[in-house]
């Protein structure tokens, strides 16, 4: 196998004296995607804050230890802990990049989209306006936004949550990342949509190479897209393992109650509510 | 387009609401220019003679009558004829008008730029020193009238520390053959004292405005994304945050310019700053009512110009607004 992109290797993060991740390890393989499950809460979002150092600007948050390991291009590995904010700068939106859960929030009001695009390509490359401008409606295109001369006009308020959705992800394959980070990237989204963007994603996936780690609360979509996957509650690192084994035979009782609390076709046949399952802690986990 | 057309129709139809509005505030306000003229200049004359007066000056006319008759003038640009003064009203106000703008956008670019640098200051580190500082702050800004600094700073940097001017707009020992640099020079050093006296609080109101704004924005997830564009953090806050945290700013500007006006009338006494303040506290005095009449109505229309251009601004800086925008 080859080595991972990305090692987190115990990671622990506080805010104050609370635990917002405990301890917690996993590996990235290059072109491979990885599902970061848990419930609200769990410390999914902070675990991805924490890779690219934003966990601790304008927040009380702190990483209190660990490593957090990027493989370079030249086969050396970094500490992103350890990195100043200058060469941290360089590889947000550059090495690694993210998508969140909400583009029109995610999105600045007051500047159209293809600017916010531009901005991202002449941050980390050498490039006049009107090479980027021609890089942003390439990327446009890429995420198969219908008349994409037109949408780099709109401010985010103009487009629909999908379109917004494909503006983010452009923006953050714009410098074509090895990491995409996505934060619930389909939550916000209309079902017929959730399923366009993830298709969308693994699509521009298999074109770019780039491994992605997907956040997520939603057992569906990480049967559809995962390789493999980490499963997370209350701050703390439950179990990992590809995506299969996991489904196939869960290890520990909390990834089993996750999965039992996905609704399935017929299960309500022939009652009036939805069946009960044991809360995990009853069990000990 | 047409929005800033309908808003600038709707300006108009003020502007002439306020100049009845005007008039009708100074005809029931109690005493008259002839009363002043009779402890005056008209002391020894007789009632004949009185009447002469107040019949060439229209007061004889009814209610209604005045009101047309002025509104007439006004829209042909005649401010009428002052009787304190010797001389019609606009020779009067015109050499008046600049020194009060002068003074009204020097102390607004004051308070405006060095409010937004500490409130945003301040909005980066919530529980910093400077950020509960400028509490306090601006807490004394609000609580002391302005004639109070300005006295204050009067003592302290004229009479102590004679370091700057303390009155008038040029110093009176200036030569008449003085250039034009050597003059502005003057003038500002002449301005520096006004500008802060009226400033400073519009400046607490202005960095408390721009605390709580920027403190928002800064958590708003559009700053997070372009933190994780690897953008450096003064494009963040300057690029990305001030542009939408200034919005809240620029609306309470338009509305406080008639405040900052009115804080000029009492800096320009203060400092003997030949404004318009000054000249219509003379008029008030002296029941100089086509006076007061007409600086009223430069005000009036100052402050509605000012509330349309903070309209125009408002719609280049907030797109939502100039594209229809729901969100």
């Amino acid at each position: 196998m080859d080595q991972p992109l990305l090692s987190v290797r115990n990671l622990t993060v506080k805010f104050g004296e609370f635990k917002a991740i405990d301890g917690l390890s996993f590996d990235l393989y290059p072109g491979k995607t990885l599902a970061v499950v848990g419930e609200s809460g769990s410390g999914k979002s902070v675990t991805a804050l924490s890779i690219m150092r934003l966990v601790e600007l304008g927040t009380r948050a702190k990483v209190a230890e660990g490593e957090v390991l990027l493989r370079r291009d030249d086969g050396s590995t970094i500490d992103l802990l350890k990195q100043s904010e200058r060469a941290m700068r360089s590889i947000r939106g550059n090495d690694i990049s993210m998508v969140f859960q909400e583009p029109l929030t995610s999105l600045n009001p007051v500047y159209t989209t293809g600017d916010q695009v531009i901005e991202t390509i002449r941050q980390h490359r050498k490039t006049t306006r009107r090479d980027a401008a021609k890089r942003a409606l390439e990327m446009f295109e890429k995420v198969r936004i219908p008349r994409p001369d037109k949408v780099m006009q709109d401010y985010p308020h103009q487009l629909s949550g999908g379109m917004r959705q494909r503006v983010m992800i452009a923006m953050a394959l714009s410098c074509d990342p090895r990491l995409l980070i996505a934060d619930e990237p389909t939550t916000a989204l209309d079902v017929t949509i959730q399923a366009q963007m993830l298709g969308l994603m693994k699509s521009l996936q298999q074109e770019t190479g780039a491994a992605v780690m997907l956040i997520t609360h939603d057992m569906g979509v990480v049967a559809e897209v995962a390789d493999d996957m980490v499963v997370m509650r209350n701050s703390k690192f439950v179990e990992s393992g590809s995506v299969y084994d996991i489904f196939e035979k869960p290890g520990a009782a909390y990834t089993r109650a996750l999965l039992a609390s996905v609704p399935r076709l017929g299960s309500m046949k022939g009652k009036t509510e939805p069946e009960r399952f044991d809360l995990v802690d009853r069990e000990g986990m | 387009m047409l929005a800033i057309a309908t808003k600038i129709g709707e300006s108009l139809l003020l502007i002439l609401a306020v100049l009845v509005f005007n008039f009708v505030l100074v005809y029931i306000a109690p005493g008259s220019v002839i009363d002043a003229l009779s402890a005056g200049s008209l002391g020894d004359a007789s009632e004949a003679q009185i009447e002469a007066v107040r019949e060439r000056l229209g007061l004889d006319k009814s209610f209604f009558g005045q009101l047309f008759m002025y509104l007439g003038n006004v829209l042909q640009g005649d401010f009428g004829y002052s009787p304190i003064g010797n001389r019609p009203v606009v020779e009067m106000i015109a050499p008046r008008i600049f020194p009060t703008l002068l003074l009204a956008f020097s102390a607004l670019t004051f308070a405006v730029t060095i409010g937004i640098a500490i409130g945003t200051a301040a909005a980066r580190r919530p529980d910093s020193f400077l950020s509960s500082g400028l509490t306090v702050f601006a807490l004394i800004g609000f609580a002391m009238p302005v004639f109070w600094t300005g006295i204050l700073l009067i003592l302290v940097f004229g009479v102590w520390l004679d370091w700057l001017p303390v009155a008038g707009m040029n110093d009176l020992r200036m030569s008449s053959r003085a250039g034009f640099f050597e003059r502005a020079v003057d003038t500002a050093e002449h301005l520096i004292l006004p500008t802060v006296s009226l400033g400073v609080i519009f400046l607490a109101t202005y960095a408390r405005l721009a605390r709580a704004s920027m403190m928002e924005v800064l958590q708003s997830d559009y700053i997070r994304t372009a933190r994780a564009k690897g953008l450096h953090e003064s494009k963040v806050l300057f690029k990305h945050g001030l542009r939408n945290g200034i919005i809240p700013i620029i609306t309470v500007l338009g509305l406080e310019f008639g405040i900052l006006l009115s804080g000029a009338i009492l800096v320009e006494t203060v400092f003997a700053w030949p404004g318009l303040g000054r000249l219509a506290f003379e008029a008030v005095l002296n029941r100089d009512t086509n006076v007061l009449l007409a600086i009223l109505t430069m005000v009036s229309v100052t402050v509605i110009l000012a509330n349309l251009l903070t309209d125009i601004v408002y719609r280049l800086v907030d797109p939502r607004i100039r594209t229809g925008g729901r969100a």
